[in-house]
């Protein structure tokens, strides 16, 4: 019984340890400075559109409505909306800076999530979900007692009673934000393995293919290696997945992390995603210790780089806010400047004038259209070409994941000879032919096959062994009775005589 | 402290119990989380990319047969990268609403009728011209692809919506077989739910079908 009871104290004092272990949190107070400044990107960006994504005057698109939940948050008039936006944004700097940091994050979390939630169009994405868990986490942890504005000002305050052994809290908050990567690392595992067709690379090439996001160069030249995306895709499911393995784990967590700034650096080449990368990277500080962190500044100083200059914004603000009266209280200063820059903003939103209402007096015309362009998109819709249901058609010799690996196009007699289509769903199915054709377009192989609606490729395999002579070669491929694509080949080298037992055979039969 | 300490405990405990239903609502499909609050606990960045790219245009027609693009003349918001904010709106939720923002806040003649129109072209298309060649032998003839998808108010409310395109080539693409057609022909149901031979008899006396007691062979 006392070994039973023994192991449920052990077990439970694992879990207070894990939660209510305390820690100087330096860790906290790097994503406070980090989160909020690039959640802030976008954010800024939108400044000067709130009139038209957030307020009455505009065209909102709640978060809410995509479920089918109604409208239930209020939009606001527009220079109202203005003026919160504007708070939003002064609380997330003041968040950044640590200047009474928890109020700071009380104001601009909910706001934060506010807007996103208001516009889902064009504000609210995953990375502002996550944004959101973690901005409501660091506000309700002590980030700011570190590396802060209000952290100056407190030393300032206690004078020689101040200690420089920095204070210690639970690490619950820290935890939450790493267990939150596990989840959603798994969560997009989850997703990955419910989606058809990941596996064999067919969704990666579409989504690089995809404008949707930034610009992404490296993305559209990985899109032709199916080899690559398939690679990928399999290291991207296995280290989401181990990462919640390996995240605590002494070493395991440097490779997980590790493997992370990796994974996420190359979304942002890949995918075009600017911020989404940044986002994760921010939560990763999460992850340090207080002996990275030592370990960390004992590096950099062995650098000799001069960390000092990256607290002189910190200690500027300081300074200046100590030198307000004694009677204003901290808290009163940072309303007052909190309302000023509310007031600042409404009034930046008229003087933006986004409709030009002002500037033109009075609303701005409506753009004619080409009328027969216009009837061209309204008229009944153009039926496919056949073509256009074909992604690509390419000849090689080597499959991975049943796709084509390679491009070839010279080949040996005795080798095999692979012709793939990949199909474009959605697509009825089809009849698709593969031709070989000689120099002088004389059909020399015809073989088809059904290419049903659930499938993504086909291949045309053939054994180029004595069948075909040296030579010049076109490989067609057809659908419906029409030509879709051709790509030439050449077959090269000697051919093999025939074994004379075969030739016996075919002369007695 | 104390109280502290505890209050901390529930909120760790209520949240890891909140990520969980997240994760297992969404491995498992439960409906649970098909909500905004589960949109906050699913992580679904990948959910499946189609084949075909596609914008939104939208066409504004006056009496005298004039066509207008009903598009921001302050310029469309590109919230991501070049794509305008409408395009952005999959569920074509926010599209009554964009057309009377836009409409009222211009001038124009007064508009009949707008048209909401799905452009589609094959995403091999996007591939920039050096990498095409490389990859794909033949000429790049890019076509487009214009699908009506709904005609509205000029306050934007619909009066005809037609089906989304990537759902009619798959619609087509079943329904494309005569086997299925004639199997549809000869299901024509004698026998349903939606009405009640009791209530049709009792038609003449003006009895409310709702005092009945659903469907009755009686």
């Amino acid at each position: 019984m006392q070994t039973t009871d023994t192991n449920r104290f052990s077990l439970f004092s694992s879990v207070r340890n894990f939660f209510f272990a305390e820690q100087s949190p330096y860790a906290m107070a790097l994503v406070r400075m980090f989160l909020p400044a690039v959640a802030l990107v976008p954010m800024i960006r939108r400044f000067g559109r709130v009139r038209e994504m957030y307020s009455s005057d505009g065209a909102p698109l709640q978060l809410f409505q995509i479920y089918g939940e109604g409208s239930p948050l209020p939009e606001l008039p527009a220079s109202f909306a203005a003026a919160l936006y504007g708070l939003m944004i002064f609380a997330l700097i003041c968040g950044v800076f640590g200047f009474r940091t928890r109020l700071a994050l009380m104001i601009g979390t909910p706001l934060y999530i506010y807007f996103n939630l208001l516009d889902c169009a064009g504000t609210m994405t995953k990375y502002s979900v996550m944004a959101a868990h973690m901005l409501v986490i660091l506000s309700l942890s002590h980030c700011g007692s570190v590396w802060s504005i209000d952290a100056i000002l407190r030393r300032s305050k206690e004078a020689a009673a101040a200690t420089a052994i920095p204070p210690r809290f639970p690490v619950w908050p820290a935890r939450l934000i790493q267990i939150l990567f596990c989840v959603v690392y798994l969560g997009a595992a989850i997703t990955k393995i419910q989606t058809a067709s990941f596996f064999s690379g067919e969704q990666m090439k579409y989504w690089m293919l995809s404008n949707w996001n930034y610009d992404n160069p490296v993305g559209e030249i990985m899109a032709t290696s199916t080899p690559l995306l398939l690679a990928s895709g399999y290291i991207a499911v296995l280290w989401e997945i181990g990462f919640g393995l390996l995240a605590w784990r002494p070493i395991g967590r440097f490779f997980a992390l590790g493997m992370g700034c990796a994974f996420h650096f190359m979304t942002w080449l890949t995918l075009g995603l600017y911020i989404f990368p940044l986002i994760c990277i921010s939560g990763y500080l999460a992850f340090l210790t207080e002996q990275d962190i030592v370990a960390i500044r004992q590096f950099v100083h062995r650098l000799r780089i001069p960390t000092a200059l990256l607290g002189a914004p910190r200690f500027a603000i300081a300074r200046l806010i100590e030198s307000r009266p004694s009677a204003v209280p901290v808290s009163l200063a940072w309303l007052g400047m909190a309302t000023l820059v509310a007031v600042g903003s409404a009034e930046a939103d008229y003087r933006i004038d986004l409709y030009g209402m002002r500037a033109n007096n009075g609303p701005m015309a409506l753009k004619l259209m080409d009328r027969d362009v216009a009837l061209v998109m309204i008229s009944t819709p153009r039926p496919l070409r056949e073509k256009d249901k074909f992604f690509s058609f390419d000849v090689g010799n080597m499959l991975v994941g049943g796709q084509l690996a390679n491009r070839l196009n010279v080949f040996e007699p005795g080798d095999t000879i692979i012709a793939q289509c990949n199909v474009n769903p959605p697509h009825e199915d089809l009849w698709v032919e593969c031709f070989i054709e000689d120099d002088q377009e004389r059909v020399i192989d015809n073989s088809g096959q059904f290419v049903t609606r659930d499938v993504l490729f086909a291949n045309f395999t053939y054994f180029a062994g004595d069948r075909l002579v040296p030579g010049d070669y076109w490989m067609v491929l057809k659908s419906s009775g029409k030509e879709i694509s051709r790509r030439p080949f050449t077959l090269a080298g000697e051919p093999k005589s025939l074994p004379q037992a075969a030739a016996s055979e075919l002369l007695t039969n | 402290m104390r109280i502290q300490r505890w209050a901390a405990g529930l909120f760790v405990t209520c949240y890891l119990i909140w990520l969980s239903v997240g994760v297992v609502g969404h491995a498992l499909k439960i409906g649970l989380v098909n909500n905004t609050l589960g949109y906050f606990v699913v992580w679904d960045m990948f959910c499946g990319w189609t084949a075909y790219d596609n914008r939104t245009h939208i066409i504004g027609e006056d009496a005298d047969g004039n066509f207008y693009d009903v598009r921001e003349p302050w310029g469309a918001f590109t919230p991501f990268g070049n794509v305008a904010r409408i395009n952005y709106d999959v569920g074509n939720t926010l599209i009554p609403r964009h057309i009377e923002h836009v409409l009222s806040r211009t001038s124009h003649p007064p508009i009949d009728r707008v048209y909401v129109v799905q452009e589609i072209w094959p995403k091999q298309f996007n591939v920039p011209d050096h990498l095409w060649s490389r990859y794909f032998h033949e000429p790049k003839e890019k076509v487009s692809y214009f699908n009506l998808r709904a005609i509205c108010r000029a306050d934007g409310m619909p009066i005809e919506v037609y089906p989304d395109w990537f759902n009619a080539q798959t619609m087509q693409s079943i329904a494309d077989n005569p086997r299925l057609q004639n199997a549809s022909r000869q299901a024509t149901p004698y026998f349903n739910t939606f009405f009640n031979p009791k209530t049709m008899d009792s038609a003449a006396s003006f009895r409310n079908a709702s005092d009945d007691d659903g469907l009755s062979t009686n």
